[in-house]
């Protein structure tokens, strides 16, 4: 499945939607959307990854160059994630540095 | 023996994943075992068109075999790019794995990945070619 990334920004909060699979050659996509997203200095990045169905380092690459870009005080919650996509995030204890919940009520 | 030619671009990333799930379910690995073969294939790959070719201004491509026999599905991946044995690189240590995002270092993660995932990695160099090993028990 082709990989799709979508930004919604409101005063606070930054909210990507990832879908598909996030691989070395998608991920180009997702950091300028981080990027995008850093502009407005947000408190909160919230991702939802229900279809994100790959995930490789260069993903977690990403999540690594969003905080130190947004500065450490940023809270990065991880909605969603599920199978082996939570079981990456959780082997390289992304988890001890992000929120992972089933759901995000606004 | 099943053998696919690839060019070493991370556009196709996606169609050695794909080589490589249909190799895993043809070997009756477990859903789950087929995602760690094909996210440690996939991580190898990027460190060898990334590094091994771009970065050091080469060309070529990406040769990839399955083999499967009784007890284990064996992907070998053969490339000309510069010489690199993942086994050297340090993986990160699981104090490093707890530290805080913004303290994190970039590189290790992938290997990291590829050595958590497989049953059994080995490389070799021969012929001026790399040969990454990766196996999985079926």
């Amino acid at each position: 499945m082709a990989f799709e990334v979508a930004l919604e920004t409101t005063p606070e909060t930054a909210k990507i939607t990832l879908k598909g699979e996030l691989d070395a050659a998608s991920a180009p996509r997702f950091k300028e959307i981080i990027e995008k997203a850093a502009v407005s200095s947000p408190a909160r990045l919230v991702l939802f990854v229900n279809d994100l169905t790959f995930l490789a380092s260069a993903g977690l690459r990403v999540l690594i160059f969003a905080k130190q870009k947004m500065g450490a005080g940023v809270q990065i919650y991880v909605i969603g994630s599920q199978g082996p996509v939570r079981g990456t995030l959780e082997m390289s204890g992304f988890h001890h540095s992000v929120y992972l919940q089933d759901s995000y009520g606004d | 023996m099943t053998r696919r030619v690839f060019a070493a671009h991370l556009d196709e990333l996606a169609g050695l994943r794909q080589f490589v799930g249909e190799m895993a379910r043809q070997a009756g690995l477990s859903p789950e075992a087929d995602y760690r073969l094909r996210l440690a294939v996939d991580e190898i790959a990027t460190n060898i068109i990334t590094h091994g070719y771009e970065e050091a201004g080469r060309s070529g491509d990406l040769v990839v075999s399955a083999e499967v026999d009784p007890s284990e599905l064996r992907i070998v991946l053969e490339d000309s790019g510069i010489p690199f044995d993942p086994r050297s690189r340090a993986v990160p240590s699981r104090d490093q794995l707890e530290r805080p995002l913004e303290e994190r270092a970039i590189g290790g993660l992938g290997l990291y990945m590829v050595m958590e995932g497989v049953d059994r990695f080995d490389y070799e160099y021969a012929g001026e070619r790399n040969r990454n090993i990766l196996v999985m028990r079926r």
